[in-house]
């Protein structure tokens, strides 16, 4: 195709371009032009962290063709400031600790600066409209709308600039709100992902993914990919050399499929080339010949006599079985005046941080074969790539690049085996970086469970006995499964001293998507369970919720669990802070919500309703809503 | 009855610090070094958890510097000592005392050639904010001049550090261990609106109650409670990763709903402090748990507001409705005062 001229005013300069026409203006922004603050995070328009001004319009420029910003003035990230200096909206966003993981936060930094310009008197809820488009994974939002409003007022000489200003220390460091180091960088998209650095003579990597969930391999042929122009190389799992198989505990996964698929997305080839394009159509060319195997989709399923094998080593198809045992369960349930039992489901969540996995990796001047990742476990990360390498350890080297959020998600190592591979084949660096799509499909998720509960209590409250029983899907890997059961268990009834029980957690394979890391490890579901049994038994008791928690909370020498003795214990201390914050009304939990007296306080927002706040003449800062400097 | 309703729910929860029914350890290296600066090497940090600040801190305490003075080298399995992985709630613990005990070591090799300089006892020496001085006298330098003295006199104040925690594992037949030397308690509490026609939810406040140890940095440790708030609220309401027979049905975030600004509660944070005994920081952790009570407050919190309790996470609007409409024993009143209002509204032409 014939290429594009392109001119454009960008950050108060004229550029002038030749361009391939495909480009989206993010493209030519950050290939063409190496303005790397703009991210991208979605490419389809759903996050915001690709927001620029176009004419001074806040634009997703993941969904603006290059061509069609010819002529237009571009404003980025990199040009809101001069270089060492900070708008006062950067300033704000530094001060508060608005920005964490800080991937989606030039995107949101744009959406703030486009929110004040617009309005510069716009109340909170209409900055949260105005935000609604800019997902952030981190920070919960709360320090970027406090740090919005302070902007605000310091742009409007509501407030003075020394409002922008770190908050003093007294007479130690620790204990301060001494503000983040690493927030200039973050907040003017300063900071370099794996995704925004470039090398000399670097490839482009795409990987081939499984079309179906579970299939035996007949064939691949690569051969027609390989020779076409551009390719550097192709590998399969026929180029590992040493023993190909990573996992945070069981190393059952292979660096790309082998012998068979086992999830819908898994890495079944990959091709390094000259450039993005050629990589992707040399994908096209690879032939695979599938045969389609039965599969398992639903954890019940694979316990059942005769259900498929997804992993030879493991004909039951469990990936780990977790029990804990404590006192007599069935002496306890037979002393309960009261016995619940009911059953509790939790959903695959995926942790959507704002940074797709990528990577660099190269052979250095030592023979070191090197990736460059966001990886959360460099130490492990190593220790299994020199097996799979065949190197000694100290040939195999990892560096964490900055992390765009991870939440447990960039734990196994899915890719970095196959950019190894690709620069030791071809003695040149080589960069993958996934779609958003690839993302979701190939990253572990939070496992879903299923508990069965059975908890026995006396009229008094006390909690005689619990039974508890997960069932987790594990997916199509072991990943950190067998981790994941055993803070499930550990953690399972709650923090609350309980004499007899019988805990099992167990999680299997399927055909699923895998499970693995996500913060909390297990925590969230099983006590999800616990804490929906602790109300519903408070309500069956007549018992205010907080009152059943005291009687059977853990305490300074309880019995956990796992029959650790405890030597300190704060949940007492934890339960009078949060009642008393809260402005508890006291009562047991009967469906009382129309009869409370603590609802609707000045701590809570107010509900919202789309649309209704953009010139709400309510919605201004008035001088009681200032913020505080 | 009204349209919208409303209630509030509360849930505790428990978790562990750093690596679970395993010993866990992570190793730094400290450098005071010249202009009175430092320098912290330890192998893994930053996954935007605020972590590079917070050993900043430790060290400029430890060192008597001051936090902008110190540079960390990091995460590089090549030039970096052993720090294990950035999870389970261990980067405060591990290595925040990692880098405690380094800075100690490098500052006792300072403190040496200073004492010995002034000619006092080594343990009347204090620094703090790029100065230092011997107590109970008028000898004070800069920090800079300190470490020029102590070069001056041959010697380079390093220091190297490991921090242990002791977990044991867990027995195979009963479970019993002791996973982890310490614990955290937290409590949430939610308020929420549910529509009873529509079957949305909004979470208009949480009181967020987290033990963390001693906090080093506050607003630190509430940006990660309002994060792990919000995600426990999405996973309460609305995310849910699906696939059909294996093949992904959510695969971009049309179809995988996260919350945006406009679902966000007001968010009150109480820091509790008790300090952990078993380290020399006596911090503890939050990244995980401040997630673990937010989504089973959020159902206790429906339950309140409309009798629906539900026990499959999300609570979509479908969920609620169909709660609402279907056979929930003991409150079909409900639903069936919504269905009226509803209609009502309608002849209304509201």
């Amino acid at each position: 195709m014939p290429k594009l001229d392109l001119t454009m005013d960008v950050n108060g300069r004229k550029v002038t371009k030749q361009t391939d026409p495909h480009k989206r203006l993010l493209d030519f922004l950050r290939e063409d032009l190496n303005l790397t603050g703009t991210k991208e995070g979605c490419g389809a328009g759903e996050c915001g962290t690709c927001s620029v001004f176009v004419d001074g319009k806040l634009v997703k420029s993941c969904l603006m063709p290059a061509a069609k910003a010819d002529g237009a003035k571009i404003e980025t990230i990199e040009g809101l400031a001069r270089p060492g200096s900070l708008t006062p909206v950067q300033q704000a966003f530094h001060k508060t600790g608005a920005s964490q993981c800080g991937y989606c936060i030039p995107g949101m930094v744009m959406a703030a600066t486009s929110a004040l310009r617009e309005n510069p008197d716009a109340g909170i809820e209409e900055i949260k409209e105005r935000l609604g488009g800019n997902i952030c994974r981190c920070t919960g939002y709360t320090k970027i709308f406090e740090a919005v409003e302070i902007a605000r007022d310091v742009i409007a000489g509501r407030l003075p600039e020394t409002a922008l200003d770190e908050d003093a220390t007294g007479d130690s460091f620790i204990g301060a709100n001494v503000r983040r180091l690493d927030a200039p960088s973050k907040v003017s998209g300063r900071l370099k992902y794996a995704s925004d650095m470039k090398m000399v003579d670097m490839l482009q990597m795409q990987a081939l993914r499984a079309p179906m969930p579970h299939a035996r391999i007949v064939s691949i042929d690569t051969s027609e990919a390989e020779a076409m122009d551009g390719v550097a190389c192709v590998i399969t799992a026929e180029d590992v050399p040493g023993e190909d198989g990573f996992g945070v505990f069981v190393h059952d996964q292979p660096v790309m499929a082998r012998g068979k698929v086992r999830h819908f997305g898994e890495a079944v080839a990959a091709v390094a080339a000259e450039d993005l394009v050629t990589a992707r159509r040399a994908l096209a060319k690879i032939k695979v010949e599938y045969e389609e195997l039965p599969g398992i989709y639903a954890p019940e399923d694979a316990l059942k006599p005769g259900a498929p094998v997804i992993h030879d080593y493991a004909p039951d198809n469990v990936v780990k079985h977790i029990p804990i045992r404590k006192g007599n369960p069935e002496k306890g349930f037979a002393e309960a005046d009261l016995i619940l039992e009911d059953e509790f489901r939790t959903q695959q969540v995926e942790h959507a941080y704002l940074e797709p996995e990528a990577g660099i990796a190269y052979v250095d001047h030592d023979d070191v074969v090197t990736v460059l990742s966001p990886s959360q476990n460099i130490t492990h990360h190593r220790h299994m790539l020199a097996h799979i390498l065949d190197l000694p350890i100290n040939k195999v080297r990892f560096i964490m690049s900055p992390v765009g959020g991870g939440f447990g998600g960039k734990e196994d190592m899915i890719y970095q085996g196959m950019l190894a591979l690709a620069a030791m084949k071809t003695h040149r660096p080589v960069q993958l970086n996934f779609t958003r799509e690839e993302s979701l499909v190939a990253s572990a998720k939070r496992h879903p469970s299923r508990v069965k509960y059975k908890m026995g209590l006396k009229w008094s409250g006390e909690i005689t006995a619990i039974e508890f029983d997960m069932l987790s899907d594990g997916g199509a890997y072991g990943m950190s499964s067998e981790g994941v059961m055993r803070k499930a268990a550990i953690l399972s009834c709650g923090p609350y001293e309980v004499h007899n029980l019988k805990v099992d957690t167990k999680v299997v394979y399927t055909n699923n998507t895998p499970s693995g890391a996500f913060r909390t490890f297990g925590g969230m579901q099983a006590q999800f369970a616990t804490e929906s049994m602790m109300d519903m038994a408070a309500e069956a008791l007549d018992m205010d919720p907080f009152e059943l928690r005291r009687i059977n909370m853990m305490r300074i020498g309880s019995r956990t669990h796992t029959q650790q003795e405890l030597t300190t214990a704060s949940l007492d201390r934890v339960l009078d802070a949060a009642e008393k914050a809260s402005r508890w009304d006291k009562g047991a939990p009967k469906v009382r919500g129309a009869q409370r007296h603590d609802l609707g306080g000045p701590d809570t927002r107010k509900p919202c309703t789309l649309g209704a706040r953009i010139g709400d003449p309510t919605d201004t800062p008035t001088k009681d809503e200032r913020v505080a400097s | 009855m009204n349209r919208k309703m409303r209630g509030r729910g509360m849930a505790s929860s428990w978790y562990g610090i750093a690596r679970t029914a395993t010993i866990d350890r992570a190793g730094a290296w400290a450098e005071l070094d010249d202009g009175g600066t430092a320098k912290i090497v330890t192998g893994v940090t930053e996954i935007g958890e605020g972590i590079l600040t917070v050993l900043a801190q430790v060290a400029a305490e430890e060192l008597g510097v001051r936090p902008e003075d110190v540079t960390i080298g990091d995460n590089d399995t090549s030039r970096s000592p052993e720090a294990a992985h950035a999870g389970a709630t261990r980067q405060t613990y591990m290595i925040g005392n990692s880098v405690a005990l380094a800075s100690r070591d490098a500052r006792a090799k300072l403190f040496a050639e200073i004492a010995d300089h002034w000619d006092v006892p080594v343990d009347s020496l204090r620094a703090f904010n790029g100065e230092l001085w011997a107590q109970d006298t008028n000898l004070c330098m800069s920090m800079d001049e300190a470490v020029k003295t102590c070069k001056g006199r041959g010697v380079v104040p390093v220091g190297s550090a490991s921090f242990t925690a002791h977990g044991t594992g867990l027995d195979p037949v009963d479970g019993s261990g002791s996973p982890w030397q310490a614990y955290v308690f937290g409590t949430q509490i939610a308020e929420v609106e549910v529509d009873t026609w529509t079957g949305e939810v909004q979470v208009l406040g949480i009181w967020a109650a987290h033990d963390v140890g001693r906090a080093i940095n506050p607003r630190g440790v509430e940006g990660q409670i309002e994060g792990g708030v919000v995600q426990g609220l999405g996973q309460a309401l609305m995310e849910d990763y699906q696939t059909e027979k294996g093949y992904t049905t959510t695969h971009g975030f049309a179809k995988y709903i996260l919350p945006t600004s406009l679902d966000i509660p007001q968010i009150n944070c109480t820091i509790v402090e008790d300090p952990d005994p078993l380290s020399p920081l006596q911090a503890k952790g939050i990244g995980e748990p401040a997630l673990v009570p937010t989504a089973p407050a959020i159902m206790n919190a429906i339950y309140d507001a409309i009798g629906v309790r539900i026990k499959s996470l999300p609570a979509t609007p479908e969920k609620i409705l169909d709660a609402l409409r279907n056979h929930v024993p003991g409150r079909e009143l409900i639903a069936q005062s919504a269905r009226q209002d509803r209609a009502e509204a309608h002849r209304k032409g509201l």
